[in-house]
C-alpha cells in the first residue's frame, strides 16, 4: 500500500526540486572551483605532464603578497582610490532617472540613449574608446573636439593655464566617459525603483503642500533606499571586476604568463577579502539608514 | 495642450522645460559621443585626418577600414561563435533561473535562506577568484567524480576537456551558474513573490502538479522578467571577454575576443607595411569597434522599447 505523504511535506520537496539545478551548478561551478582556489594558495604548484603539482608552503603565497610584492599593495590602494567614483555614478544615475520618469516627448528616445551603455558597453570596447577617443589624440590627427583631451589641452594652454590644471581637467574629462558609460545599469535600477513608488504618497503628499523638493527628500529618497544600497553594491563589484583594473590584470598574467598559479591564487583570495570587506563596511554604515516600506 | 502650455509659460515653467532639454542634449551628446567618433573615424579616409577643416563629416570616404577589420577578426565566423553563446546561454538562464527563483519565492524549506545567501554571495565573488581551477575543471571535466568512476568501470580513460567547446558555457547556464545568474534568479524571485498565488491555488484545486503549474500557469505570466533576464543574459554573454577568452581556447573566437586582439592582428595582417601609420590602425580599429557593436545595436533598436518597459514595470525592491 502505497504511505500519503503529507501535503506540507511534498511541498517542502517540490520547493527543493525547484532550486535542484541551481544547487548542482552551485556546487560544481562555484563550491567547488572556490574551495580549490584557497587550497592553490597555500601551494607552489607545477605543471607537468602528469598535470598540475603542488607542495604545500603553509601561508608562503600571503606573506610574499603582503609584505615582499610591492605591487600588490600598491595596486589594491588604487583600486580602493577608484571607489571614489561610486557616489558620483549614483548621483548622476539617479538624477537621470529622475529625468526619465515622467512622460514628455522625447523620453523613449532619451531612455534608449541612457541604456545604450548596458547593451554595448563591454569592458574591452571601454578599453579601445580610452586608448583612442579619449587620448590626446594621435599626432597629425589632433582635430579639435569638444571633449577630447586634445583639443581641450591646446585651448588651454593658449588660456595660458599652468599645466598640472590641465591635467586634472583633462583626469576629470576621462572620468566622465568613465562615469557615464559605468552608469547604465543603475539608471535602469534606480528607474525600476521610481516606478515602485505608488502614485498616491505623493498625491497625499501634494494635497499636504509639500514642494517638490520636500517629496523628493521625503519621500523619494527614503523610498529608494533599498535600491541605493544594490546600486551600491553593484557599482562597487563593477569597478573592482573590472577588465581594465590592474590587480586583476596582475593576477591574470601571474596566471598564464608567469604560471604561478598558487601565487596567483593567493591573490585572487586576498582581493576577494578586500572586496568583502569593502563591502561590508559599505552594508554597515548605509543599514541604518534604508527604509523598507511595510506594504 | 495648449491651455496646459499657456499655464506652464505663465508660471514661469517654461525655464526649467528649457533647462531640462539643455540637459537632456548634452547627456546624449556625451553618451553618442564615442559611437559617433567610431562611426566618423571609420569611414574617413587617411586623406581627411591631416585636414584640420574635416572635424566630423569626412570629404573623402573609404571603406577599407571595413574590409581589413572584417577580414581580421574573421567577422561572419566570431559573429555565429557570439550569437551561438549569447542565445544559447540566454535561453538556458531564463529556463534555469525562473526555476531556481520560483522555488524561492512560493517554497518553504530547510536551509531556504542559506540558499539564497548563497545566490547573492555567487553574485559578489568575482570570477577572477575561481578562474584557475574553473579553468581546470573544464580541462578535466568531472562533475561530482562521475567521470573518473565512469573510467573505473570501463577500464579506458574518458577524460572529457570542454575547453574550445560552447558546452563549457552551455553547461554553467542550464544549472543556473553562467554570467551573473545570481541576479537572474534574484529578479524571477522578485517578480515572482510579486504575483498573486490565487492562480497557483485554484490550479491546484483543480488537480494541476507543481511543474505543470510552473510552466502553463506561472511562466505565461512573467514576460517581462523573461524578457528582461533573456536580454541581459544575452548582452553580457555576447560582451563577455574574460570567461570567453579562457574557456574558447585560441580556435573558437567571439566577437569581442577578435577585437580585443585586433590591433595586435592589424599588425601582422598589413605586414609592417602601413603600421608606422597610426591613423590607418585607427581607422581600422575604429571600424572593428563599429562591426563588433553592430548586432547588439540592431538588436537593441528593434528591442529597446519592450527591454525598458519590461524593467521599469519588473517591480524589483
Amino acid at each position: 500500500m502505497k504511505k500519503k505523504i503529507p501535503y506540507t511535506t511534498k511541498k517542502k520537496i517540490y520547493g527543493f526540486l525547484f532550486i535542484t539545478p541551481w544547487l548542482l551548478g552551485f556546487l560544481l561551478f562555484f563550491i567547488v572551483p572556490f574551495i580549490q582556489s584557497c587550497l592553490y594558495a597555500f601551494q607552489d604548484l607545477q605543471t607537468t605532464d602528469k598535470g598540475m603539482v603542488g607542495t604545500w608552503v603553509g601561508t608562503y603565497n600571503f606573506s610574499y603578497a603582503l609584505f615582499r610584492d610591492t605591487d600588490f599593495i600598491v595596486q589594491c590602494v588604487n583600486s580602493l582610490k577608484d571607489l571614489i567614483t561610486v557616489p558620483l555614478i549614483l548621483v548622476y544615475s539617479l538624477c537621470f532617472a529622475l529625468l526619465l520618469k515622467k512622460e514628455y516627448p522625447g523620453r523613449t528616445t532619451m531612455r534608449a540613449i541612457a541604456f545604450l551603455p548596458v547593451i554595448i558597453g563591454s569592458g574591452v570596447l571601454m578599453d579601445i574608446m580610452k586608448q583612442d577617443v579619449f587620448s590626446s589624440g594621435v599626432k597629425g590627427a589632433d582635430t579639435v573636439y569638444l571633449f577630447s583631451g586634445g583639443g581641450l589641452t591646446g585651448l588651454f594652454s593658449s588660456m595660458g593655464l599652468p599645466m598640472n590644471v590641465i591635467e586634472f581637467v583633462n583626469n576629470i574629462i576621462s572620468k566622465i566617459f568613465d562615469l557615464t558609460w559605468r552608469s547604465g545599469v543603475q539608471i535602469l535600477l534606480f528607474l525600476a525603483g521610481l516606478h515602485n513608488i505608488p502614485e498616491y504618497v505623493y498625491e497625499a503628499a501634494q494635497l499636504e503642500g509639500a514642494n517638490a523638493l520636500e517629496q523628493f527628500f521625503k519621500i523619494t529618497l527614503p523610498m529608494l533606499t533599498p535600491m541605493i544600497l544594490l546600486n551600491v553594491v553593484y557599482s562597487v563589484i563593477d569597478i573592482f571586476s573590472d577588465f581594465g583594473n590592474q590587480i586583476i590584470q596582475m593576477i591574470y598574467n601571474t596566471a598564464f604568463s608567469n604560471v604561478r598559479f598558487g601565487y596567483a591564487s593567493a591573490l585572487s583570495i586576498l582581493y576577494f577579502i578586500l572586496i568583502a570587506v569593502v563591502l561590508v563596511v559599505v552594508y554597515l554604515l548605509m543599514r541604518r539608514f534604508i527604509v523598507r516600506p511595510e506594504d | 495642450m495648449g491651455t496646459k502650455m499657456m499655464y506652464r509659460i505663465k508660471n514661469g515653467k517654461w525655464f526649467w522645460t528649457l533647462m531640462k532639454y539643455a540637459i537632456l542634449i548634452l547627456l546624449a551628446y556625451q553618451l553618442l559621443y564615442p559611437v559617433l567618433y567610431m562611426i566618423s573615424a571609420s569611414i574617413k579616409a587617411p586623406t581627411d585626418s591631416y585636414d584640420p577643416s574635416v572635424i566630423w563629416i569626412p570629404k573623402h570616404l573609404s571603406a577599407t577600414g571595413f574590409q581589413d577589420a572584417f577580414k581580421t577578426m574573421k567577422y561572419m565566423d566570431a559573429l555565429g561563435q557570439s550569437l551561438q553563446i549569447g542565445l544559447g546561454c540566454a535561453i538556458l538562464d531564463v529556463i534555469s533561473c525562473a526555476l531556481a527563483g520560483y522555488g524561492f519565492a512560493r517554497y518553504k524549506f530547510p536551509m531556504k535562506n542559506i540558499f539564497f545567501a548563497c545566490v547573492i554571495l555567487t553574485l559578489i565573488v568575482p570570477t577572477q577568484t575561481i578562474i584557475l581551477p574553473y579553468y581546470s575543471n573544464m580541462k578535466y571535466f568531472n562533475p561530482f567524480g562521475i567521470m573518473s568512476l565512469i573510467s573505473k568501470i570501463m577500464g579506458r580513460d574518458l577524460a572529457i576537456n570542454l575547453v574550445g567547446n560552447k558546452l563549457s558555457f552551455f553547461i554553467p547556464s542550464a544549472l543556473g551558474a553562467g554570467i551573473r545568474s545570481g541576479l537572474y534568479i534574484y529578479i524571477f524571485k522578485q517578480f515572482f513573490e510579486g504575483m498573486s498565488s490565487a492562480l497557483e491555488e485554484s490550479a491546484y484545486v483543480d488537480g494541476s502538479g507543481p511543474l505543470r503549474t510552473f510552466f502553463h500557469i506561472m511562466l505565461p505570466n512573467a514576460k517581462n522578467a523573461m524578457v528582461t533576464v533573456f536580454l541581459f543574459s544575452f548582452v553580457w554573454h555576447f560582451n563577455d571577454y574574460y570567461l570567453s577568452k579562457q574557456l574558447l581556447g585560441t580556435r573558437t573566437r567571439t566577437l569581442i575576443v577578435a577585437l580585443s586582439s585586433l590591433r595586435v592582428d592589424l599588425a601582422a595582417l598589413i605586414g609592417g607595411q602601413t603600421t608606422t601609420d597610426p591613423i590607418r590602425v585607427q581607422t581600422r580599429i575604429q571600424a572593428g569597434c563599429l562591426l563588433a557593436i553592430l548586432p547588439m545595436f540592431l538588436l537593441y533598436i528593434v528591442a529597446q522599447r519592450k527591454l525598458a518597459d519590461s524593467i521599469e514595470h519588473i517591480g524589483i525592491k
